[in-house]
C-alpha cells in the first residue's frame, strides 16, 4: 500500500532527483509519506510536536544521506527506517532529559471502554518489537514484505511477530474484560 | 478432526484450521468470543491511526533543507562544477588575493607580526594536531566497531535494527563531512561538526556493547 503509494514521479526518478538534492523531489516524498510518518512518529513518541520534529529530522537525514545510499530495497523502507531511528533518538534524548524515570509499568487496561481504546492501552503492555510490527501492518497498512524491509528482519519474522502481538493483545483484552 | 477448545490457538496460527474453529465456536461461547476478539483487533486497528493537519510542517522542512544544502560546500563536478560562474569568480578572487599577498610579501624585507586570527580557521600546526587526533580517534572507534559488530549482526530486535541503520547513516554522513573537510581543512567549524559525528557514532557503538553485556 503506502510504501508503494504513487507519486507524480516513479521511485527511480525520485531517488535520482533526491540524490541531486532537488527540493521538489523531497516535496513529493513528503506529500506521499508525511501522513504515515507523522502517525508512526506519534505512536512512538506520544506527542504531536515531538512527532513533527522527528519527521523534520528524518527529512534532513534523508537529504544528507541520499547521495551516498544504494536503494536496494526501494525508497520507502529506507525513509521509514530513518524515521524510526529519529524517533528512537528522540525517545532516548527525552528519557535522558526527564528528571524522574519514566513509569516502568504501563497503566492497567480499563475493562469498560470501547475496544479501540482498550487496544491502545493493551499495545503499551506488549513487547516493543511485536508492537512495532502490529502498528506497521495492522494500523498503517504495510505489507509483510514492506514491514520486513523497514525493520530489516525476514518476512517470516514479521509474520511471527504479528501473530505474537495479536495473541498477546487478545490475552490482555480477555483478562481486562473478564 | 475433532476440534477442542485447546486447539483454538493453533487454529489462529494456521488459517486452514479456521473453518473447524468456527464450527466449534457455534456451540462454544468462550471460543466464539475469542474468535470474535481476534477478528476485531484487526478491524479496529486502522482506527488507531493518528492524523492531524500540519500546514506549517512542510514549509519548515523546506526551509531547513534549503539551509542545509546552502551550508554544504559546492564540489567540483556537481551541478555545473567548473562551469559555475560563482565558483569561477571565487577562484579568480582567490588568485588575485594570492598574487597580491605574494607581491606584498616579497616587497617587504621583514615579515609583519601575526595579527589576531579568525577563530574559525586553524593554523597549520593546530591543524596537524587536529588531524592526528582525528586519526587516533577514528582508529579507536573502528576498534569499538569491530567489538560491537558480532552483537549487532546477530541481534534481530528493533533496537539492534535501529542501531545498524543509524550507523549506516552516520558512516555516510561522516564520509560526506570528511570529503567536505578535505576541501576546506582549515575550517574549525567543519572539523567540529566532523568530531560531533564521530562522537555520535562512538556513543551508538558504546550503547550496543553495553546492551550486549
Amino acid at each position: 500500500m503506502a510504501a508503494g503509494r504513487l507519486t507524480a514521479r516513479g521511485d527511480a526518478d525520485l531517488i535520482q532527483a533526491s540524490k541531486r538534492g532537488d527540493l521538489s523531489a523531497f516535496e513529493e516524498i513528503y506529500a506521499a509519506h508525511a501522513g504515515r510518518m507523522k502517525s508512526i512518529a506519534y505512536h512512538m513518541l506520544a506527542d504531536r510536536a515531538d512527532a513533527e520534529d522527528a519527521v523534520q529530522e528524518a527529512f534532513l537525514k534523508i537529504c544528507r544521506a541520499a547521495p551516498s545510499i544504494q536503494f536496494e530495497t526501494g525508497l520507502a523502507p529506507w525513509i521509514y527506517r530513518i524515521l524510526l531511528n529519529c524517533c528512537y533518538d528522540a525517545g532516548r534524548k527525552r528519557q535522558r532529559q526527564a528528571e524522574a524515570p519514566l513509569a516502568a509499568e504501563p497503566p492497567a487496561i480499563p475493562g469498560d471502554v470501547p475496544l479501540q481504546i482498550a487496544i491502545r492501552h493493551a499495545l503499551g503492555r506488549i513487547h516493543t518489537q511485536y508492537r512495532m510490527v502490529f502498528w506497521l501492518f495492522e494500523v498503517e497498512g504495510f505489507r509483510h514484505s514492506e514491514v520486513a524491509a523497514i525493520l530489516e528482519i525476514p518476512e517470516g519474522t514479521s509474520k511471527k511477530w504479528l501473530f505474537e502481538a495479536k495473541r498477546e493483545l487478545k490475552r490482555l483484552l480477555t483478562e481486562s474484560r473478564a | 478432526m475433532t476440534f477442542d477448545c485447546k486447539d483454538l490457538e493453533r487454529a489462529l496460527a494456521v488459517p486452514e484450521l479456521l473453518p473447524d474453529a468456527r464450527k466449534h465456536a457455534e456451540t462454544c461461547d468462550a471460543c466464539r468470543r475469542q474468535l470474535w476478539l481476534w477478528g476485531e483487533i484487526s478491524s479496529v486497528a486502522p482506527g488507531l491511526r493518528e492524523e492531524w493537519e500540519t500546514p506549517d510542517l512542510w514549509p519548515g522542512i523546506r526551509r531547513a533543507l534549503a539551509a542545509q544544502q546552502k551550508a554544504d560546500r559546492p564540489r567540483f563536478g556537481s551541478r555545473g562544477g567548473w562551469r559555475d560562474w560563482r565558483l569561477m569568480a571565487a577562484i579568480a578572487a582567490l588568485l588575485v588575493m594570492g598574487g597580491a599577498a605574494s607581491l606584498w610579501k616579497y616587497a617587504r624585507p621583514a615579515p609583519a607580526p601575526a595579527g589576531p586570527q579568525d577563530p574559525d580557521f586553524l593554523t597549520e600546526q593546530t591543524l596537524k594536531e587536529v588531524e592526528q587526533s582525528e586519526a587516533a580517534y577514528r582508529a579507536s572507534i573502528d576498534k569499538l566497531a569491530r567489538l560491537a559488530a558480532p552483537k549487532l549482526t546477530a541481534a534481530e530486535n528493533p533496537v539492534a535494527v535501529a542501531a545498524r541503520e543509524k550507523l549506516l547513516v552516520l558512516d555516510s554522513e561522516i564520509d560526506n563531512m570528511r570529503s567536505t573537510v578535505s576541501h576546506n581543512r582549515f575550517n574549525a567549524e567543519l572539523q567540529t561538526e566532523l568530531a560531533a559525528l564521530y562522537r555520535d557514532k562512538e556513543d551508538t557503538l558504546k550503547e550496543i556493547v553495553q546492551r550486549a553485556q
